[in-house]
């Protein structure tokens, strides 16, 4: 059974980047190029086919040449902000640009400050968690208590955590050195669990490209 | 013994690459069947909001993935899509993080639409890349406000008036839920859709972000969370539909296993090399 080219293509491109792993080689750095150009040749042409074109060139052409909506052509002036960027490389006309940068960066600011508010303003809510396993409708319950203790565990964390930033107070102070070391372990537990996921992230890396070389290119080869 | 043991200090960490690999294809290439976990609450989360979804829901999937972190994301959009299928609930598609991404979600939307007896443009739509480098935060409150101006047609040129689905999305008040999964889906969504429209928001995600993203099961701001294949292999035993992230989960557990075993003798071999050397001393 025969591949199509592309199957083909990737399979080598693969065991290319593989090949990196017994030593640096032509392969490997061939491979690593054409991809970051290739990426960078299609990023280009999709940005125009899907972005460029349909929302800023066809309807100034269509408002032009009268077969579309005259006010297409209000679009000509967003050339001129896009312009205004390229003037970062010109020492004397520097400022010039930085109407434009400033003019985003206000709106990212805006946007963000809003952003955080409504995203963190529900958590300090949420940070609120019981501690008494009698309080709940059903009474004391094994399953109340549980989550108890899960809530005293969280509440610990917080406190010894935001106790370890605040660098207000001495850390050798009798009164909190206990809890800033707490909080130290509570964030080293916390990294370990991030290292964790990117270990099985980067495992899952190649677990996929295990799987596209044995199941998609060497399989269908394979004598049945 | 202690000899052996310390020339495992000084292996060459090539033949360490090669029985990662090999490890990992025997799942693949065997299909071992492996124990099921539990169900986390943040896969139930999103199963249990779909399930809930009325007959005439719509629901947003913001899949901005390439080949970059398809070797997760991917799993993650094929349960869901099936999910969704099985219950004949409509959805629309876009894309936000780069130009590649509309295609990619087309290849694994397709097939199990066209299995379900979709409709394009009825029943769902992919519609294309929205360019979010600059904000996503401006993209998702254009959206939120009105989708037909942020994007006029799909991901084929058709205007968004000739698609009939979309005279029932307007803005962000339509949808009866919003799914993101990418490598790290922007907490904009969570900032926006959720807090400020109240529609709810769930992610898939990879597992290296996952640790970033349970603050916001615990508070609610999210109903739900795939983190990575895991995620998605939970999610197919909730749909007992066995696929591609129980079969990447099964790969995994053996690589996870092998780093275990790398560690422990590696630190066996560190330990017998030093009780040589203070021998030798």
């Amino acid at each position: 059974m025969t591949h199509p080219l592309s199957i083909w293509a990737g399979a080598i491109v693969t065991l290319a980047v593989f090949s990196y792993l017994a030593r640096d080689n032509p392969f490997y750095r061939l491979v690593q190029q054409a991809a970051l150009g290739a990426s960078v040749g299609i990023g280009l042409v999709i940005a125009w086919q899907q972005i460029l074109a349909p929302m800023w060139w066809t309807p100034i052409r269509t408002a032009l040449d009268g077969t579309g909506d005259a006010r297409g052509a209000w679009w000509l002036l967003a050339l001129v902000p896009g312009a205004l960027w390229y003037f970062q490389f010109s020492k004397k006309y520097f400022w010039l640009s930085t109407l434009v940068s400033g003019l985003f960066v206000g709106v990212a600011a805006g946007l963000a400050f809003k952003g955080q508010i409504l995203l963190i303003m529900p958590q300090i809510g949420a940070s609120l968690k019981p501690l008494n396993p009698f309080a709940g409708p059903e009474g004391f319950t094994w399953t109340a208590l549980a989550q108890c203790l899960s809530n005293l565990v969280f509440l610990v964390g917080m406190f010894t955590t935001l106790l370890y930033f605040f660098f207000s107070i001495k850390t050798d102070n009798r009164w909190f050195a206990t809890p800033i070391r707490v909080g130290r372990i509570m964030i080293m537990i916390s990294l370990g669990a991030m290292f964790g996921s990117t270990v099985m992230t980067r495992m899952s890396y190649l677990i996929e490209r295990l799987q596209f070389l044995y199941e998609i290119w060497l399989k269908p080869l394979l004598p049945s | 013994m202690t000899r052996w043991l310390a020339k495992l200090h000084n292996l060459n960490p090539r033949w360490l690459y090669l029985a990662t690999a090999v490890l990992l294809l025997v799942p693949l290439v065997t299909m071992i069947p492996m124990p099921r976990s539990d169900i986390s609450g943040a896969v139930r989360g999103l199963y249990d909001m779909i399930e809930a979804c009325p007959p005439d829901g719509i629901v947003l999937i913001d899949s901005s993935w390439d080949a970059g972190s398809q070797s997760e994301n991917k799993a993650e959009l094929k349960c869901v899509v099936r999910h969704l299928c099985r219950r004949k609930i409509r959805f629309v598609v876009i894309s936000t993080v780069t130009p590649f991404c509309p295609e990619f979600a087309g290849q694994v939307i397709e097939p199990i639409a066209k299995e379900a007896g979709y409709v394009y443009g009825r029943d769902w739509t992919n519609m294309g890349y929205i360019q979010a480098n600059t904000g996503l935060a401006v993209v998702i409150e254009g959206l939120a406000r009105d989708f037909h101006k942020m994007r006029q047609a799909d991901v084929h040129g058709t205007p968004v008036d000739q698609l009939p689905l979309m005279k029932d999305v307007r803005s962000i008040r339509d949808l009866y839920l919003v799914y993101s999964v990418t490598y790290s889906p922007g907490t904009e969504w969570i900032s926006f859709v959720k807090g400020q429209f109240g529609t709810p928001v769930a992610f898939g995600c990879m597992s290296i972000m996952a640790p970033s993203y349970y603050a916001y099961i615990d508070s609610g701001q999210l109903s739900g969370m795939l983190a990575g294949n895991r995620g998605a292999a939970e999610y197919e035993a909730l749909l007992q539909h066995p696929d591609l992230g129980t079969k990447l989960s099964m790969a995994a557990s053996f690589g996870n296993a092998a780093v275990i075993l790398a560690a422990l003798v590696g630190n066996l071999g560190l330990w017998a090399a030093l009780r040589m050397r203070r021998r030798a001393a």
